[in-house]
């Protein structure tokens, strides 16, 4: 019997998720974005699997997202560990700090000059303290592309 | 339940979706430009990502219901969407935010799927924990200003490539499983095969599903996806328990006290920082 | 030694010093100055079992005499023990049907209907005693015994004592080996393993550049005569079916003949004559000139004498060079069936003889005349062996006997001259020495003498024999004549009664051969003529060499001062006398030896019943023996004639004179740079082969080395090439596996689809 459409176009959501997943960890070189990457491709898995679990009217599918989750809990533990740990010792959260594999033949990888960016430096929200009034700018406010 | 067009024409309709896919990958993820040429890069992405949507839309399967088909729609393509911003996005803080939205998406998708107590449960662990936990490291860790790592993307267009095509090929074998019955490739349904013919090992007795679509696991969910798994897979919960713990204890370990710049690269870092 | 049955006595002879080299190695720097104890201990047991044997075994062949006048037969008279089985491999040859392996001859026609049509190839450890072994291994046990005792004093204090007397050990026990084997592939090992002892003992001062390529060159030239050798020996096995010499039954009980045993040295027709037959005996002759020294392939023995002199005694005159000559007297009836190459022998052994005559007659060092003497004596004894007649086989043999006295009493003389004079050994840097050494002048005249053929010395009786069988091919009517009328013969085997008769019956059977050997006389009258100059040359050179040595103004050489003892000026003195005993034990045999074997013709008629020479082709020539007194003055006549022409040049004149130059003229220079032979195989032989070896190298570095570097470039190009792709950037990396991925899955996709 074939599967039912909506199995077939969860299938097809969770091959996408995948997909787009595969791409950021492969393109983004902020460790940050990998991982999230990386949880996006989880994310795919899980909606196969459910789907499979209802085109087969089994639990196994459930019960295997439910450990996927708890796996990814372990993972994002861990691995923010050694995030913040590669962070503390070159300052920067890029994958591409790490070319110690690289033959030693062969120079270091740098990036090209950066035309200047448009973007405003990014300026985070901060808190003040209370009974004092906030600075802030109306315009920069409505205008800045990036927190 | 519409059946498509010859198999050719639905992949001539996929080849297209997947190069506008890819082309719109390439045109989002940051490539280091910047100003009006990374804005309109930007903008023509979008529309060719857009584009991609609507093509992969047309060659998914039609659902039966007007109701059911909007609801799955609306939910897949805020987890799609959600998901490619998350990809693209050039701050990673925007990034985790989108990340968010996409977990909504797929949370929505379960649901629809008929997985209420997975739908609830990724909303909570990842909206709640684990995303949580992402943005205070982005806080910890974020230089101030745009880093470059962020401006620049490894290798763009093989990695847009690589994954539209796996997209592709995923698809193509998905719309395979379709073809009908007597084809190599349709999947043996467990249902179908509760239906008529011999039936494998009961694992447990469950309503056979319904030629509508209907859920064979959705009475009474919750009880019996806690019931299976507490019972059958009680040693896995357990194990994940160890795992869980495992990884506590490894995380606090592994902070380091090293000092920064007692690594190996550590002058080649500061230059290249 | 009725305790000791000759079985045991025969596995001890080489056994002894075996055990006496390997203890040498095992313990020689423990025991220090006293290394030599194993070997000389060893040696002189093994020498005492070798002449036990040889007395045990004349008692038996000449009572066994006493039974049966001339009907001795030889199986009573050879005696093969096999310790132990080395190679075993049954059905190894076919042989292809009349072969001379399955066909044995008439009488053994009959038999050959039962034989087995494949043969097995078994080589066993055996050991043989017959006479020709026992006279051999006598000589070479007691002479090597000497010559060990005579290295005590002249080897003291070498850096390489224990070494020395392990080598000189090792090397009695594979000459013992060599003369005891009782088959050929034995005969070959140990004919290999005497070449390996006297490459290490040629090069026993290995750090002195001349002593290492003198190594070389021996061991270089040895491997022409080796090849010979071996191929002779598959020839052997191809034609005969067997490597033994003695007959063997096979496993099922069927007899196999060996190549000189019983059934077929009593078979007119057991050898094979033709091509076959004279392509074996000419490469066995080819394997005896590289170990004897004999032309073309002599060029190795002169610069040999670059070892120590006691090793150029033991090896180099006494022992290892007589191993071509016992190998072709061994082969006794191989040859008997292919006259021509009886007839290259001889011209070989003449040739040679003449040869190193001429060349001796012009060197200045003592060593190198006694080298060349040698050589030229070796000729004698191969023209000897080459006239085919029983006379010949055992002429030869007891000129090889009384050679090994004078000859190592000769150079261990020579070593003890050089002891003395601090090494120097150029005869015009010395001169009249018997004031400083009375024993060594002594005792070198008499070998001298015994050299030269002086009437009562060893070389005077054996020399006359080789020329009495030379004359007798050459003048053979004469001879017959002369031993129908038989005078002051001493006949013992067979009684005059007899022979007349089997000498005519012999000569009706061997019509074509007898035909041979009469269109041959050309060449032996020739060859003789040869013996005779060299008979006189010898005795010139000799006595040249003593005249310079030992008479004349008393002088000695700066070196001299510089010996052991430390004492300064003018420290020349006679040798110690653990060196002088056995120059004065080896002068008494030099003297007694000839007279005494010959007189009683107990060696000749001994030698007679070793099986090779019993066989009926060889005792077919058997004529009584004689005293030629022509023959005997004539070569007496070219002794003195040499003497007194040395006497006229070099008696009590200073021996760094130029009376040689001026006599000799050009023909002095091409004596002296010896025929130039050295110098034809520079141009004929080393250079084609430098410059083939110089094409090969070439070859090998541009060619071979080319493909194989090019090999190693080939990953090194690539790896330059694709390290580039080594970006360390873990991403990359990523990508790279991504696409590789899909790849494989595309191509699964394009193999699956419908």
């Amino acid at each position: 019997m074939t599967p039912s459409p909506l199995v077939l176009n969860g299938l097809v959501v969770g091959a996408m998720l995948f997909a787009l997943g595969l791409v950021g960890i492969l393109a983004r070189r902020n460790l940050i974005v990998m991982f999230l990457s990386a949880e996006l491709m989880l994310q795919g898995v899980s909606v196969s699997l459910v789907s499979w679990s209802r085109h087969h009217a089994d639990w196994g599918g459930h019960v295997l997202v439910i450990f996927v989750l708890t796996v990814a809990a372990c993972e994002a533990a861990v691995a923010l560990v050694f995030v913040l740990q590669a962070f503390a010792r070159t300052g920067r959260l890029d994958a591409a700090a790490w070319q110690s594999l690289r033959e030693s033949v062969l120079p270091r990888v740098v990036d090209r000059e950066l035309p200047a960016s448009d973007a405003a430096t990014l300026v985070f929200p901060r808190l003040t303290p209370a009974g004092v009034e906030p600075e802030h700018d109306p315009d920069a406010a409505l205008e800045r592309e990036h927190v | 339940m519409t059946p498509d067009g010859g198999l050719s024409s639905t992949g001539s309709l996929l080849a297209v979706a997947v190069g506008c896919a890819a082309a719109s990958l390439w045109l989002l993820l940051p490539r280091g430009e910047g100003g009006l040429r990374e804005r309109a890069s930007r903008r023509f992405g979008m529309l060719l990502g857009a584009v991609a949507l609507a093509l992969f839309v047309a060659t998914g399967r039609r659902l039966g219901g007007v109701g059911e088909e909007a609801v799955f729609l609306i939910v897949a393509l805020v987890a799609v969407i959600g998901g490619a911003a998350t990809v693209v996005t050039r701050s990673p803080v925007y990034s985790a935010i989108w990340f968010a939205l996409a977990l909504a998406g797929v949370a929505g998708v379960l649901l629809v799927l008929g997985a209420q107590f997975l739908g609830v449960a990724t909303i909570v662990v990842y909206a709640g924990a684990i995303l949580v936990m992402f943005l205070f490291v982005l806080m910890l860790a974020q230089p101030t200003g745009m880093a470059s790592y962020d401006r620049v993307s490894n290798e763009p267009l093989l990695s847009a490539v690589a994954g539209a095509v796996l997209l592709g090929l995923l698809t193509l074998f998905i719309g395979r499983l379709s073809a009908g019955p007597g084809e190599c490739c349709a999947v043996p349904s467990r249902a179908a095969a509760l239906a008529g013919g011999t039936p494998p090992t009961p694992i447990a007795p469950e309503p056979p599903a319904d030629s509508a679509g209907r859920d064979p696991l959705a009475d009474n969910h919750v009880a019996r996806l806690g019931g299976e798994l507490f019972g059958r897979h009680l040693l896995a919960v357990e194990a994940a328990g160890v795992l869980l713990l495992v990884a506590l204890i490894g995380s606090i370990a592994s902070v380091s006290r090293t000092p920064p710049d007692e690594g190996p690269d550590a002058a080649a870092w500061r230059a290249g920082a | 030694m009725p305790d000791l049955d000759s079985s045991t006595l025969l596995v001890l002879v080489p056994a002894l010093p075996l055990l006496g080299a390997l203890l040498t190695v095992a313990l020689g720097r423990l025991l220090g100055p006293r290394a030599h104890w194993p070997a000389i201990l060893s040696i002189a047991a093994a020498a005492l079992a070798a002449v036990t044997l040889l007395v045990g075994l004349g008692r038996e062949v000449f009572s066994v005499e006493k039974d049966a006048h001339g009907t001795i037969t030889t199986g009573s008279l050879e005696e093969v023990q096999t310790l132990w089985q080395w190679a075993s491999i049954p059905d190894a040859y076919t042989p292809p049907p009349g072969s001379a392996a399955v066909d044995v001859g008439d009488d053994l026609a009959a038999k050959a209907d039962g034989r087995p049509a494949t043969l097995p190839f078994s080589i066993g450890i055996d050991l043989r005693l017959d006479p020709l072994t026992a006279v051999m291994l006598a000589v070479i046990t007691c002479v090597g015994l000497l010559v060990a005792i005579y290295s005590i004093g002249y080897m003291h204090d070498d850096p390489g004592y224990p070494r020395f007397f392990a080598l000189v050990a090792a090397f009695v026990f594979s000459m013992s080996m060599l003369v005891t084997a009782s088959n050929f592939l034995l005969v070959y090992v140990f004919w290999e393993a005497v070449g390996a002892c006297s490459y290490l003992l040629i090069g026993f001062w290995f750090r002195k550049p001349a002593a290492a390529a003198a190594a070389k060159k021996a061991f270089l030239v040895n491997r022409v005569g080796d090849f010979g050798l071996a191929v002779a020996v598959f020839l052997l096995w191809m034609t005969y079916g067997t490597l033994n010499f003695h007959d063997t039954t096979l496993a099922d009980g069927s007899p196999l003949p060996g190549i000189l045993g019983m059934e077929r040295l009593n078979d007119p027709s057991g050898y094979v004559a033709g091509a076959v037959g004279t392509a074996i005996c000419l490469l066995l002759l080819l394997a005896a000139c590289g170990k004897s020294a004999q032309l073309p392939l002599h060029v190795w023995l002169p610069d040999a004498m670059e070892g120590p002199t006691p090793a150029s005694a033991l090896i180099h005159a006494a022992t290892m060079v007589t191993a071509g000559v016992y190998l072709v007297a061994r082969c006794a009836p191989l040859y008997m069936a292919c006259p021509a190459a009886l007839t290259v022998v001889s011209v070989v052994g003449a040739t040679t003889a003449l040869v190193a005559a001429l060349i001796g007659t012009v060197q200045n060092d003592l060593k190198r005349v006694l080298a060349y003497s040698t050589i030229s004596q070796l000729g004698y004894m191969f023209a000897s062996l080459g006239t085919g007649t029983l006379l010949g086989f055992t002429a030869a043999i007891f000129h090889l006997v009384t050679h090994a006295f004078f000859k190592a009493l000769l150079f261990l003389g020579a070593g003890s001259v050089m002891h003395a004079m601090g090494g120097v050994i150029d005869m015009r840097r010395f001169g009249g020495l018997r004031r400083v050494m009375p024993i060594t002048a002594a005792t070198f005249l008499i070998g001298s003498l015994a050299l030269a053929g002086v009437a009562p010395f060893a070389g005077f009786f054996s020399k006359d024999e080789i020329l009495a069988a030379l004359h007798s091919r050459g003048w053979p009517d004469a001879h017959a004549e002369h031993h129908d009328a038989p005078h002051g013969s001493h006949a013992i085997l067979p009684t005059p009664a007899e022979m007349p008769m089997r000498l005519v019956s012999l000569r009706a059977a061997d019509a074509p051969a007898s035909s041979g050997a009469a269109g041959s006389a050309g060449t032996f009258r020739i060859l003789y003529g040869m013996s005779l100059f060299t008979a006189f040359l010898t005795a010139f050179y000799t006595f040249r060499a003593v005249f310079m040595t030992f008479t004349g103004p008393t002088r000695v050489p700066d070196e001299a001062g510089h010996h052991h003892h430390g004492q300064a000026g003018s420290a020349a003195h006679e040798s110690p006398t653990v060196m002088t005993i056995p120059l004065m034990i080896l002068a008494v045999a030099a003297t007694v030896s000839g007279w005494w074997l010959f007189s009683t013709h107990s060696l000749a008629d001994f030698l007679a019943a070793t099986p090779s020479l019993a066989a009926r082709s060889v005792a077919a020539t058997a004529t009584p023996h004689a005293f030629h007194l022509d023959l005997a003055l004539q070569g007496t006549f070219a002794a003195v004639a040499g003497i007194v022409l040395a006497a006229v040049g070099h008696l009590g004149r200073r021996s760094d004179g130029p009376q040689m130059e001026r006599f000799l003229g050009p023909l002095g220079t091409l004596f002296g740079q010896k025929f130039f032979l050295d110098e034809i195989y520079a141009a004929v032989v080393v250079k084609p082969l430098e410059f083939l070896a110089l094409v090969a190298a070439w070859f090998d570095r541009f060619a071979v080395d080319g493909l194989v570097d090019g090999m190693g470039r080939l990953p090194l190009g690539l790896g330059a090439v694709l390290r580039r792709l080594q970006s360390g950037l873990v991403q990359r990396y990523a990508v790279a596996g991504a696409i590789g991925t899909l790849l494989v899955v595309l191509a699964l996709a394009w193999q699956l689809r419908t």
